[in-house]
């Protein structure tokens, strides 16, 4: 618990590093206009929780269909569940965040996904009160480093992720120019 | 429709048998209520009580008979830019950006590899069946050079792979197979649906337009589309001819 803290209050001095200029040998870097990651610490990020209410699309993956839902992933945020027991009423009715996630697979009523570099399996049996039934770390290794909100969406000037915590976004700041994306 | 039930039910009843002899078979996924189905571009499957999941690299099986306590039997390294996996009666069909992987699962809990096609670098979600794999080839500047279409492989001898037809598409991405019928997601030239009773010879049957189609689950009676809007979904009652019934908008 102490060393959570310490975490929590190192992470939230972490916006504070971004004004030391990286040091690379042979590459100067420059000030300029670009996208800063917003951190979460990794323990928060992988939270999971449901939300009854619908939310909308931004960011569409792949699709699942088991008995009467279908299920919609919101690359890097979770997945969107959709009640289709009568396909002409078809209708978003809520939302498992799961942050970190891209992938869905559903065996009875245990729904598998991954967050970030872990495996998880999720009991959602009763969507209201979904629970984590076990959370399998590093099983994806490659997840640690490829993930949706590693990157911006937009080219242009970024600030290197860290790998200490994860990303949950970006902002718009005066940064170093230490990344470039296409 | 019938017949393809009654054709399920052949191959699910003969894999039922051939598995009694092993201790878990994965039987065949389509007939298996306990999971459902996912659209051509997933990543990760399940088959019996194993769950196969590809990341860019790798193949990792994860015995998930105790679902509390999974259990990694095994990893593969596949090759590089691994796309899509898709499960049909003890094979696992792997599409990567240069070629496509079948897997056996003959023993479920370390898949083997025991064929494969290759192709120039291009994005490659696959359908198969016991016969044939259907692959569509997208090449464009992010996926590679491949000349963009339909490729219809022969798998009856999985070991090598024959390259029966290609079919041109400007713009092929995920795609669905139920019974004789091919629907193939054509982004914004819409969801193209082929007769394929006769495989090395896809017959055009009409296109669906109105949105930039993405992937495609067909269920039961039901086509799923993941379109750039939402999602879309058609009665196939009658397969040949997709009714509109439902667009859930983004």
């Amino acid at each position: 618990m102490r060393i959570c803290i310490v975490i929590f209050i190192l992470f939230s001095f972490s916006s504070c590093w971004t004004k030391v200029k990286p040091v690379t040998p042979g590459i100067d870097y420059k000030r300029v206009w670009g996208n800063k990651p917003v951190y979460d610490a990794a323990a928060n990020a992988k939270l999971i929780s449901y939300s009854s209410a619908p939310m909308p699309v931004s960011n569409p993956g792949n699709i699942y269909a088991k008995g009467n839902f279908l299920y919609q992933l919101e690359i890097g945020k979770g997945i969107h569940v959709i009640d289709n027991s009568i396909p002409a009423q078809a209708a978003r009715i809520g939302f498992i965040t799961v942050n970190g996630s891209s992938q869905i697979s559903i065996r009875n009523n245990l729904l598998y996904t991954n967050s970030y570099d872990d495996l998880l399996v999720i009991d959602i049996t009763d969507l209201n009160n979904i629970s984590e039934v076990k959370r399998v770390s590093g099983a994806f290794p490659e997840g640690r480093y490829n993930y949706y909100f590693i990157e911006p969406v937009e080219s242009g000037y970024y600030e290197c992720p860290r790998y200490d915590s994860v990303v949950i976004g970006w902002v718009k700041d005066s940064i170093w120019s230490s990344c470039y994306k296409n | 429709m019938n017949v393809f039930i009654k054709r399920i039910f052949i191959v699910f009843t003969l894999s039922v048998f051939i598995n009694s002899c092993t201790k878990d078979g994965a039987g065949n996924t389509s007939a298996d209520a306990s999971t459902g189905k996912a659209g051509s571009l997933s990543k990760f499957t399940i088959v019996g009580s194993f769950l196969y999941a590809v990341d860019n690299h790798y193949l990792y099986t994860y015995d998930i008979s105790n679902a509390s306590n999974p259990v990694r039997t095994n990893t593969s390294e596949i090759n590089f830019d691994i796309e899509t996996i898709y499960p049909f009666n003890n094979r696992l069909f792997i599409g990567t950006r240069t070629g496509l992987y079948i897997y056996s699962l003959e023993s479920p809990s370390s898949p083997v590899k025991v064929g494969e096609a290759q192709h120039a670098r291009s994005c490659d979600p696959v359908v198969a069946n016991d016969t044939i794999a259907f692959v569509t080839l997208k090449g464009n500047s992010f996926c590679g050079p491949a000349e963009s279409g339909l490729y219809v492989h022969d798998i009856r001898n999985v070991f090598q792979p024959v390259l029966l037809r290609t079919v041109s598409l400007a713009n092929p991405e995920g795609l669905g197979l139920q019974g004789h019928y091919l629907y193939i997601c054509c982004n914004n030239d819409g969801l193209m649906v082929f007769n394929v009773a006769d495989p090395a010879n896809p017959v055009f049957v009409k296109t669906i337009t109105g949105g930039y189609f993405k992937d495609v689950i067909p269920y039961g009676n039901q086509l799923i589309c993941y379109v750039s809007t939402g999602i879309t979904l058609y009665d196939i009652s009658n397969p040949a001819d997709p009714v509109l019934v439902k667009h859930i908008s983004n």
